[in-house]
This record gives C-alpha cells, sequence and structure tokens, in this order.
C-alpha cells in the first residue's frame, strides 16, 4: 500500500508544481479595454469589433493583414495579422485577437472571429420604412 | 406541436420508468414491468419524435425555428439529415435518442443478469429524465415555432406572392448598417397571416442554410458517433451508482467493462473523426489544436480509460476474495467519466467559452446555464453523495503489498498519467471561465513528459507480471523490443534529423511500446484471438503517438504564389496552377493544381468561394496523401489578373451633389443620387445592396444620362463605370458618400496625356496559398483505426466474462 502513495505522490507533486510553473508561463488574459492593452507589455487577448469604416488590408508581399478594431468604449487600435484574412471577418459581430502592442500596432498570432449564428433581435436596429 | 406534446409525455414516462424501477429494487415485485413498459414507451416516444424532426427537416417545414435556422431548400438530402444536429436542439435530441436507444441494449442486458435491471434503470431513467427535461418546450426544444420569439427574417427567404399583403408593411424592417430588410415573424404576423389563409410554411419558403464548415461528408459521421460514445459514457456510471446502492462491489466490475470499453472505444473514434475533419475541412493545416469544444470530450475519454487501467486491477485481484483494490478509485472514475461529459457540454453549450473558441455554440441563455448546472450538480451530488455515504464499507482488506515491478503497480501508474492528463486539459480549457486563458504550448509541453512515461509503461506493463515479477526476467523480455527500438531512434535521428531530446525520447518509448505489444500480439495470434484486444490498442496508440510525432514536431509550411502555368517548386514537389474551373453549380471554384514528384503525376484543387450563409470567402484545402507523406494545400486567395490597373491612372475629381466639371471638352454633372425603387427591390430579393450616382454628361450640344453604382456585397466593395465610344470617355466610380463622389476620368483610347497606359503590367492569374508536409500522418488515422478494433476485440472478450447472475 505504501508503494502506491510514495509513487503516486511523487508523481503528483511533480505534476503539480510543473503545471503551475507553465500554467504562469502561458496564461494569456483577456482584455476588453484597449488602454490597458496598450500599457502592457505582456500577451494579450484583446477583444473588439473591425471598424468597418476603415477598410483592411492585405499585404501580399509581406503576407500580412491588418485592420483597425475597437473596443467598446470605441478605443481604437491597429491591427497587423501575420497571414491572411480569416473566414467570416467581414461578417463577425467580434474579433478576438491574441498578441502583443509594440511600436504602435497590436501584433496579433492568433485572430478569432465571433459570428451570430442566428440573426437575434438587437442585432437589427430597426429602422420601419 | 405535435413533436413538443410527444417529448413531453415521453418525459412523463421517463419520470415514471425511474419511480417504478427504482420502487422494485426497494421491493415492489410487481411494478418492475411497469418500470419497463414505462422505459420502452419513452423509447418509443423520443424515436418517434426523432421521425418526426427528421420528416419536418426533410419536408422543409420553416415553421420550426429550428429547422428555418440551421437547414435550407438547396441542401442535400445527406446534408439535411446532419442539419438535425447542426444546432444545439438537434444534438441534443440525437443525445437523447441515442442514449434511450442504448438504454433498451441496457435492459435486455441487465435482466439477464440477476437483480441489476432495477437499480441500473432506475438510475439510468434519471439520465434520461434530466435529457429530456433539455429538449421539452422550456428548454431546448427542436420543435420551438419561430414566431414563439419574434424573429426577423430576410426577404429572400420568404414568398414574395405575399408581400402585397396590406399588413405586411408594418413588420417591414430596414437594417441602416447593411440596408438589407427584414419581416418581423411575431404571433401577430402568424394570426393575420392565418387570417388571410396564408400558413408560415407557405410564407416561410427557405431556412438559413447550414454553416458551410459543416458541409463535409464527415460531419455526417463525427456528431452521431461523438454522442453515441457520450450516450455509452452514461452506462459505467448508473453501473457504479447501482453498486452503491446495493452495496456490493464486486460483480458490477465485470458488468460494466464491457460498456466502458466500448464506450470508450466509440468516444475516442468519434473524437478523432473530429481531427480529421478539421484536417481536412478547416485549412489550418492540423488535426488538434487543443479547442475547448475538441478538449471537453477528450477529458471524460482520459479518465474513462484510466478507469479501464484501474478495473482491470480490481477484476484481477478479486481473485483472492474481497472486492478487490481500487474499488472507490473505479467507482470515482467511473462516476467521473459521465460527469465530465456533462461538463463537457456545459463548457460547449452554456456560452461560457464564448470569446474562447470558434466552434462554441452561442450563448443559450440564463435558463439553460442554470439547468445545465442543476444537471452536473445532480450527478456530481449523486454520485459522490453516495461514496461518502458507504465510505466505511468500501474497505478494501488487501493486506498484502506488491512489489515495485508488478502490473497492477504499473497500471495504477499509467491511471495516474492518464488522470493528470486529463487534469492538464480540464484546466486549461476551463480557464477561461476565471478570465484566463492558456495558450497550446501549455498542453504541449506538458504532454510531453506525461507521453513519454505513458508510452514505457505502454509497452513495460505487458511484460510484468502480476503481483511480482522478476527484474532480470523483464529485462530479457525486453531485449529484442528495446534493441529495435533503439535502432528505430538513430535512424530517426540520422535520416529524419530529429534532434530534440524530449522528442527522441518520447520516439523511442512509442517504438517501445510498438515493438513489446507487436511482439506479444505475433505469439498470442495463433493462440486465443480474443485475448489479443490490449495489444491491439496499445500498437494503435504507439502507431497514432509516432504519427503524431512526424506530422507535428517539425512542421514544414510555406507561404507560396502559383502564377498560371508556371512551375513552382516546394518541399521537391513540382506544382503547377492550371487555372480555375467552377463547381457545384457553379457557386465554387476549384483551383486545379498539377503536381509532379518524383516521376509520377498528381491533381489536387483546393476550392474557394463565397457563402451566401455567412457572407464570406471559404476556403478549403486540398490534400495529397502520398505513403510516406501528405502534401497539404491550403488556398489563401486568388488574384484573377485582370486589367484593372488602368482605370485609377487618370484625373480624379471629387463632386459634391449638383457640381459638375469639365473633362476634354466633356460636361459633366453630378446630378442626383440613385436610391430609387430599385433600391427595395434588390433588397427583397436578397441582393446586394447598391446605391448609386447619377451624372449629366453634355457634349457639343449633346445628352447623355449615365448612372453608377457603388455595389456592396458582404464587407467587399465595387464599382461601376461608364464608358462611350461616341465620347471618347471612361468615368469610373472611385468613393461614393454621403456627401460626395470621386470620379476618374479617362479617355477610351488613351489619346489624353494624363491616362498613362499600364494595362501591359502582369494581367496573370496568380493563386495563393500554403504549402505544407505532413510526414507520416497517415500513422495517425492508422493509429485511431487500430486503437478502436482493439477496443471491440476486447469487448468481445469481456462480454462472456460479464455473464454473472448476481
Amino acid at each position: 500500500m505504501k508503494n502506491k502513495y510514495v509513487f503516486g505522490g511523487i508523481i503528483i507533486a511533480v505534476f503539480l508544481l510543473l503545471m503551475g510553473y507553465l500554467f504562469t508561463q502561458s496564461n494569456i488574459e483577456y482584455a476588453d479595454d484597449f488602454t490597458t492593452v496598450k500599457a502592457t507589455t505582456k500577451t494579450v487577448k484583446a477583444t473588439g469589433s473591425w471598424v468597418k469604416e476603415k477598410q483592411y488590408e492585405i499585404n501580399k508581399e509581406n503576407k500580412t493583414f491588418s485592420f483597425y478594431m475597437a473596443d467598446e468604449n470605441g478605443n481604437e487600435m491597429k491591427v497587423i495579422y501575420e497571414g491572411t484574412i480569416p473566414n467570416n471577418f467581414e461578417t463577425a459581430t467580434s474579433v478576438v485577437v491574441t498578441g502583443k502592442y509594440k511600436d504602435g500596432y497590436f501584433h496579433a498570432k492568433d485572430i478569432l472571429t465571433k459570428c451570430p449564428s442566428k440573426y437575434e433581435e438587437e442585432s437589427v436596429t430597426s429602422s420601419s420604412l | 406541436m405535435i413533436g413538443s406534446i410527444v417529448l413531453t409525455i415521453a418525459l412523463a414516462f421517463s419520470i415514471l420508468a425511474m419511480i417504478m424501477y427504482y420502487l422494485n429494487f426497494r421491493g415492489y415485485t410487481n411494478t418492475l414491468n411497469y418500470g419497463r413498459i414505462a422505459y420502452h414507451a419513452m423509447t418509443m416516444l423520443v424515436i418517434a419524435a426523432s421521425v418526426l424532426l427528421l420528416y419536418a427537416i426533410l419536408t422543409h417545414q420553416y415553421e420550426y425555428k429550428y429547422i428555418q435556422g440551421y437547414s435550407n431548400n438547396a441542401l442535400p438530402t445527406g446534408y439535411l439529415i446532419a442539419s438535425f444536429w447542426g444546432g444545439q436542439e438537434g444534438s441534443f435530441m440525437l443525445w437523447l435518442l441515442l442514449t434511450s436507444i442504448i438504454g433498451v441494449v441496457l435492459q435486455s442486458y441487465t435482466s439477464k443478469r440477476g437483480d441489476l435491471e432495477p437499480r441500473v434503470m432506475a438510475v439510468f431513467a434519471l439520465a434520461t429524465t434530466f435529457l429530456l427535461i433539455m429538449v421539452s418546450p422550456w428548454f431546448k426544444n427542436p420543435f420551438e415555432l419561430i414566431w414563439t420569439t419574434p424573429v426577423f427574417l430576410e426577404l429572400k427567404n420568404l414568398n414574395p406572392e405575399y408581400f402585397n399583403l396590406p399588413f405586411i408593411q408594418s413588420f417591414f424592417f430596414s437594417d441602416p448598417g447593411t440596408n438589407q430588410g427584414f419581416i418581423r415573424i411575431d404571433s401577430e404576423l402568424v394570426q393575420l397571416l392565418a387570417g388571410s389563409g396564408v400558413s408560415v410554411n407557405e410564407f416561410i419558403i427557405d431556412g438559413r442554410g447550414l454553416n458551410p464548415q459543416l458541409l463535409n461528408f464527415w460531419m455526417q459521421i463525427h456528431p452521431p458517433i461523438l454522442f453515441l460514445g457520450f450516450s455509452m459514457a452514461t452506462v459505467p456510471f448508473v453501473f457504479a451508482i447501482a453498486a452503491l446502492l446495493k452495496n456490493n462491489y464486486i460483480h458490477w466490475i465485470k458488468q460494466s467493462f464491457p460498456w466502458l470499453l466500448a464506450g470508450m472505444g466509440v468516444l475516442g473514434l468519434g473524437i478523432m473523426l473530429g481531427g480529421y475533419w478539421a484536417y481536412e475541412m478547416l485549412g489550418w493545416g492540423g488535426y488538434w489544436a487543443w479547442d475547448p469544444v475538441e478538449n471537453s470530450s477528450l477529458i471524460p475519454w482520459l479518465v474513462g480509460i484510466a478507469a479501464i487501467h484501474t478495473m482491470l486491477v480490481q477484476r484481477k485481484t478479486q481473485a483472492k476474495g474481497g472486492i478487490g483494490k481500487y474499488a472507490k478509485t473505479n467507482l470515482m472514475l467511473c462516476i467521473l467519466t459521465y460527469v465530465l461529459v456533462l461538463y463537457s457540454t456545459f463548457l460547449t453549450r452554456s456560452g461560457v467559452l464564448g470569446d474562447a473558441s470558434v466552434h462554441s455554440f452561442v450563448d443559450p441563455g440564463m435558463f439553460v446555464y442554470l439547468f445545465l448546472i442543476i444537471f452536473i450538480g445532480s450527478f456530481i451530488l449523486l454520485g459522490f453523495g453516495m461514496i461518502a455515504y458507504r465510505w466505511k464499507t468500501l474497505n478494501e482488506n488487501i493486506p498484502e503489498e506488491e512489489s515495485l515491478i508488478s502490473r497492477e503497480l504499473a497500471l495504477f501508474t499509467a491511471a495516474i498519467i492518464l488522470i493528470a492528463s486529463s487534469i492538464i486539459v480540464l484546466v486549461g480549457t476551463s480557464a477561461p471561465i476565471f478570465g484566463q486563458s492558456v495558450d497550446t504550448f501549455f498542453y504541449n509541453e506538458m504532454h510531453l513528459p506525461l507521453g513519454i512515461i505513458i508510452m514505457l509503461l505502454n509497452g513495460l506493463s505487458l511484460l510484468i507480471k502480476w503481483r511480482h515479477s522478476n527484474a532480470s526476467e523483464v529485462l530479457k523480455k525486453v531485449t529484442y523490443s528495446g534493441v529495435a527500438s533503439i535502432l528505430f531512434i538513430i535512424i530517426l535521428t540520422i535520416f529524419g534529423g530529429v534532434n530534440d531530446i524530449m522528442i527522441l525520447l518520447l520516439a523511442l518509448t512509442s517504438a517501445f511500446a510498438f515493438f513489446v505489444n507487436l511482439d506479444i500480439a505475433v505469439k498470442i495470434i495463433k493462440g486465443n484471438k480474443k485475448m489479443l484486444g490490449a495489444y491491439v490498442s496499445h500498437i494503435g496508440i504507439a502507431l497514432f503517438i509516432l504519427g503524431v510525432i512526424g506530422s507535428a514536431v517539425s512542421p514544414d509550411v510555406v507561404d507560396i504564389d502559383l502564377v498560371k502555368d508556371q512551375k513552382t517548386e516546394a518541399f521537391g514537389y513540382e506544382l503547377t496552377f492550371t487555372g480555375s474551373a467552377p463547381i457545384e453549380n457553379t457557386t465554387k471554384f476549384a483551383f486545379n493544381i498539377d503536381i509532379v514528384k518524383g516521376g509520377s503525376e498528381y491533381s489536387i484543387a483546393p476550392v474557394m468561394y463565397r457563402s451566401d450563409f455567412n457572407n464570406s470567402l471559404m476556403r478549403q484545402p486540398a490534400i495529397l496523401t502520398l505513403f510516406t507523406q501528405d502534401l497539404y494545400i491550403s488556398p489563401l486567395g486568388y488574384d484573377p489578373g485582370t486589367q484593372s490597373s488602368s482605370t485609377t491612372s487618370g484625373e480624379i475629381v471629387t463632386l459634391k451633389k449638383g457640381g459638375s466639371t469639365n473633362f476634354s471638352g466633356t460636361s459633366i454633372t453630378f446630378s442626383e443620387f440613385d436610391l430609387s425603387a430599385e433600391t427595395m427591390q434588390a433588397m427583397q430579393e436578397g441582393k446586394d445592396f447598391q446605391m448609386g450616382a447619377v451624372f449629366h454628361i453634355d457634349k457639343n450640344g449633346k445628352h447623355y444620362d449615365a448612372a453608377l453604382y457603388r455595389k456592396f456585397a458582404g464587407g467587399q466593395v465595387e464599382f461601376t463605370s461608364y464608358s462611350s465610344d461616341e465620347l471618347n470617355l471612361k468615368i469610373d466610380l472611385v468613393e461614393l458618400t454621403a456627401e460626395n463622389v470621386k470620379i476618374v476620368f479617362s479617355t477610351l483610347d488613351g489619346s489624353d496625356d494624363q491616362v498613362s497606359d499600364n494595362t501591359t503590367i502582369g494581367n496573370r492569374e496568380v493563386l495563393s496559398v500554403t504549402a505544407s508536409i505532413k510526414p507520416f500522418i497517415s500513422l495517425v488515422w492508422i493509429g485511431v483505426l487500430v486503437v478502436t478494433l482493439g477496443f471491440f476485440v476486447a469487448v468481445a472478450r469481456r462480454i462472456p466474462e460479464s455473464k454473472i447472475s448476481s
């Protein structure tokens, strides 16, 4: 019986330490406010929406995709993503980018687009004809 | 309407079955038959409701919100069937359907095994009861009528014949952002329609359709198999509770074992079919992304696999009398497996992962969220409450100590590692609930050491005897496999160029596991083939890990531009883009690429199209599968290379409404915006919206009218141009806002100095793709199939052992 606990105990302790360490290393926090995004040097997940008035750009030479993103308070920032425009980008209701803010841009290594899966009532700001 | 009633009656029968079975367990002998009848009646009703739903989908009854939201007229039958489980409501329905059918099999199974039936079926009926509440009219009911809560439907999905009904106008809305027209469908409109003799199914003539990413062959198979795995995971849970109810922990191990094996085999297959779908459909080049939805189905699988290993120990140690080792562990693991299936459902359906996953379902509302918590909470409370209640009687009473080198300990360590793995995935996946999230390297880094240990145990544990083994004896057996795997690693280092020590260790232990199991399998294949299950599964896992190492460790990825009819070299493949062709009624475009490799010629075609469903460009990769590797081509973009470059080189003029300008003796006046009735028309037909500017053009007393348009198609703006040979004039619209227009003038023959001729610049078609090499990825798929095969060989062996009549 003792073997079981010795073995299990060692494995669990090592494992928990390793997990705790890696969790803090790989931890990425969500940030809804772009002023905090711009202030930190850490990798964050910034949530906002695409500023449709400012057209996105696909740079074929550098293989980048850039656009402007705004948070709920209307703070804007330019996002540069090394890759191509994601599927669903134009119709996405919100965009989550993972990366760092540096030199006046948000350098995204990942983009996630959230799409309206049904037309929800609030998505139509109705104006009767 | 009928569907909801059928489901509600089914719910009543499910509760009745639960009560009757429970009373029978408590000693009321005459209620057993009522329990059986109620359970079977419930199953028949669930099947009837499913058939009704399927029939309504196939006959396009868009009065149902679910059907309108997830299918349309254009879907072929296969995908129409797939739309049954395309959304939340339907996937709960599928889960319920499979669970109730599993229950029928379980009823027959338990009725032949002593007094099992009443306890098992009472708990099982509790599970079906919860699922039935989930699809009941108060929660995620697939039969909800579309007007129950008002929705706005696009005009293209409605029958224009009825647009002239006088009351329609007051239900018409438009979205100023996109200029799309909608009609509000609510009970008031439905009443008015009924008053005019129009049914809802006549008024709503098309549905929204299925998400184009789900339009894939594997999506017709992956969800049913996954949900079958979920349903089967209910059974070990139920057996564990039944054992606790009776306070007897000997027989449930053997009796639930084939179910656990089969369930985990099916669940594992279902998970990896999802991986195959991602690989073939999503175009990012992999089969596993540690996405929350993938992860959440992996967690119960890992725990279930751990349970299989510790239950083997309990089974073996029971031979000496008593309940055997790890009795508490096994109860907990079997309970956890199902609780984690429920937790998986909670994570993916409650909307808590809203920002974290691409394919998490949308927020279903507070009500459903709470119900899911109650659902999980009840099962945790029931399971662990029962264990706590029986804790004192759960004494294993095994005095003897096994040695360090024993199969018992090896299996227990394996289970610990599997649980560690599940905790890692659980922590990472649940982090978004607390506003945190982890990078995928968290999972990879953590799993690398675990993988090494698991694969070592995978090989070793089968060489070690039960209870006690001699170290030198084990070493002797290891020799052949050890030498073979070291040779393999040397080859891998020299020819494969792998130099990461951890990866090499993982490859070494995987190869070791492979050779050990192969060795044993070859030896026993002549004897009792029924004994092969474990070895086959373990060979499969080893192959799988080797495939993962090959395909994922050092990815070769390159972005290339393929100019039409021009050879491009990548990874030793010669790629030639030969042009595009419309496919599937010109709704999609296939981009044909000829590939030459080592004298052989192949042809593949990635696909791109604009989807009406989400108004986005969809890209589908193409895969060339060769013996040792896959060439994976994912399209990025396509430049048709038209002569558009000449248009913006003329004179740019900005005009306000009413303003005029002069170009080569021609007077041009911007007279008005064109926002005429045609706009409404375009919206009604569901076309992309356009707005225009009308120009008066005067030259030498002659009068012309021109209208130029700004067309808006899903975020992409297009402008039209006007040209006249008579005037030798071309006008291009470059911008149109509410205030002014920007136009560019040029002459058609290029006589004007201001026009620079640059039409000769590269007007060749270019296809941009991401190409990558996936070495030995086929081992991943072969591994999965071998593992699944092993599971079922083991099931065949364990069913006869489960026939205990007490």
